[in-house]
């Protein structure tokens, strides 16, 4: 890409609905700091305030699952990196996406359990995020680890869709979406 | 016999424990991505007071959204109550909601289905 035009970078946001995205690494203070903009992108829309907070609380589980993902495997700071796009659809949706790099087994099963998920209606859901929230934690776990995807599930308006490419490092590109 | 006293941030509620008058508030977002350094010491307060007052302990909350982390680490201190009214104690929950915000009361909701203490989830205008 020239790196002088953004022009046709511009045309695909616009075109896609785009309001905010990301790629790099990324810090617990970047979070904040791009959920606070998000924040307030959907005020300034109007958008009702449960909506606004289920667009923001997707943001939050996936980003942060994706810090949690990298701090658990060791990874390095800078490989802490995370792609994230909230965008609105043609209707009256919002669409939340992520990605990162994951091992590509952990790849693997990511997809199965979205997969799971998607079969589930409400009821099921919310029995599911109910047993996964009473199972025993190691102690002093800090991560909601498994209920954030349930969560997201819960919060979304239609099934959460996911897919992963492999990586020449022999690692895989997880990305995952939910339309609120 | 002490007090808690933690400043709200972006990411994290305004918390007030007071031991005198047996009341614990909580107020704001709680998304920090270790609940359980905020949380830890809260849980360890209820614990405290339990164990060492008799008197009637009271919840006064005005949360708003939760992440995940932050919704576990709350469900230990409603089990915490729940232990303590299943041992007799004078133990409740009023959770303050902004009647424009009806995720708010659902999350409320959602709590209270677990909890057979008194819990009442109100709304403000």
């Amino acid at each position: 890409m020239d790196s002088t035009d953004l022009f046709a970078m511009r045309e695909m946001f616009n075109r896609q609905h785009i309001m905010l995205c990301f790629n790099g690494p990324i810090s617990r203070s970047l979070i904040e700091e791009i959920g606070n903009a998000l924040k307030n992108y959907l005020q300034a829309e109007h958008a009702q305030p449960s909506a606004a907070m289920d667009v923001f609380g997707t943001y939050i589980e996936m980003t942060q699952n994706i810090r949690h993902y990298a701090a658990q495997n060791g990874y390095q700071e800078h490989e802490a990196a995370a792609t994230v796009v909230v965008a609105r659809d043609d209707g009256d949706h919002y669409v939340v996406s992520a990605g990162n790099l994951v091992e590509r087994e952990d790849g693997r099963a990511l997809l199965q359990r979205v997969e799971s998920l998607a079969g589930l209606d409400k009821a099921q859901l919310k029995a599911s995020y109910k047993e996964q929230l009473r199972k025993p934690r190691d102690a002093g776990a800090s991560t909601g680890a498994g209920l954030g995807l349930i969560d997201m599930a819960r919060k979304s308006s239609a099934p959460l869709t996911a897919s992963l490419r492999d990586t020449p490092d022999g690692r895989a590109f997880f990305s995952l979406r939910a339309i609120i | 016999m002490s007090n808690l006293t933690i400043p709200g941030s972006q990411s994290t509620p305004e918390i007030t424990a007071d031991w005198d008058a047996g009341q614990l508030s909580m107020q704001g977002d709680s998304y920090p991505e270790n609940s359980f350094d905020l949380f830890g010491p809260i849980i360890d307060w209820v614990e405290r007071f339990l164990a060492d007052s008799n008197k009637p302990l009271r919840l006064e909350l005005r949360l708003l959204y939760l992440n995940t982390s932050s919704i576990r680490a709350v469900m230990d201190i409603f089990d915490t109550l729940e232990e303590a009214h299943q041992r007799g104690r004078d133990v409740a929950v009023n959770w303050h909601y902004d009647h424009r915000n009806e995720r708010v009361a659902e999350l409320a909701e959602e709590f209270k289905e677990d909890c057979s203490f008194p819990f009442s989830i109100v709304s403000y205008s």
